[in-house]
């Protein structure tokens, strides 16, 4: 897998309606439930499902009381992949907020599409072949949830034969490269 | 090396549950009180000793006792009953030693109240 690959699966492991807000409330070492139950302002079974969740990803490890040696120590411990996965999701962050359109995060498929228009992969099945899993239909959902919000543009390109190419507007493309540049040196 | 001072820690499932516990029923001042973070400490019938707690997702009962003097043991256990604390079990008699009368937090930790016999 190359290094494009690699982001680009990072990317999409960082999508999730929790993923990136659970990460960035979570410490250096990790945390405790109660203290990111109340940041979150989450439901706490969906905090759980989601904690649980991460611990199957290899993120979290749950300690068990007996192994927390003070109550007021983390109950989940950050792995080292864990860590990798805070510092890119604050990297994903860093980009929503430069961007300005809320979080992409969040939408399956959004911030890996946008990064492999940031590849030069910029015809619809250039991204559909970049993207491993991707169905047509919700490519071409995100693609023009794009275009209305003006995040992206099409052009026509006449050879070899007509078709559109996807391409980012400028103040899409700056924080677009930089996140692609922060998740390689982390990949 | 040392000062004066031990606090002992506890994880509790409701802080609020465990609160109204350690300060409504036994009469410990509550000295910090964090909800967000789920922290809290009491003070107790010692000069600084305190009871810390923190909300976890897990909580499994310590087995270890923290056992708090009184003067008279039936009396206390009188006191704290009206408070609605239930005593488990009957006074047990160490000859000799100390008079024990066992109950627990709103989490099952151990507690016990002690009215030593001698002075060690």
């Amino acid at each position: 897998m190359n290094k494009e690959q690699r982001v680009l699966r990072l990317s999409r492991e960082l999508t999730g309606q929790w993923t990136l807000p659970i990460l960035l409330a979570l410490e250096e070492r990790g945390g405790r439930f109660t203290p990111l139950q109340n940041k979150l302002n989450i439901a706490p079974s969906r905090l759980s499902a989601n904690l649980k969740k991460m611990v199957e990803d290899g993120l979290l490890i749950h300690l068990s009381p007996a192994e927390r040696r003070h109550p007021l120590l983390p109950e989940y411990v950050l792995t080292d992949k864990g860590r990798l996965y805070r510092e890119a999701a604050r990297a994903v962050h860093l980009s929503e907020q430069r961007i300005g359109h809320g979080r992409l995060s969040d939408k399956v498929w959004g911030l890996p599409i946008l990064l492999t228009i940031g590849y030069d992969h910029t015809r619809f099945q250039e991204i559909r072949q970049t993207l491993e899993g991707i169905t047509p239909r919700i490519l071409s959902t995100r693609l023009q949830e794009y275009l209305e919000d003006g995040m992206i543009f099409r052009q026509i390109k006449d050879e070899p034969r007509p078709t559109f190419l996807y391409l980012m507007e400028k103040q899409v493309q700056r924080p677009i490269r930089q996140l692609s540049l922060d998740l390689a040196s982390l990949v | 090396m040392y000062r004066s001072g031990v606090s002992i820690w506890y994880n509790v499932s409701n802080l609020e549950r465990t609160l109204e516990f350690y300060s409504g029923k036994l009469g410990f001042e509550v000295i910090f009180h964090d909800p967000e973070s789920g922290m809290a400490m009491v003070n107790t019938n010692t000069k600084d000793c305190v009871i810390g707690f923190s909300e976890a997702e897990t909580v499994e009962p310590a087995t270890s006792s923290t056992v708090f003097e009184v003067i008279n043991i039936e009396e206390a256990m009188k006191q704290l009953e009206e408070n609605g604390v239930s005593f488990i079990g009957e006074v047990e008699h160490i000859p000799g030693m100390a008079k024990l009368a066992t109950f627990v937090d709103p989490d099952g930790h151990n507690l016990m109240l002690a009215e030593t016999l001698v002075e060690l």
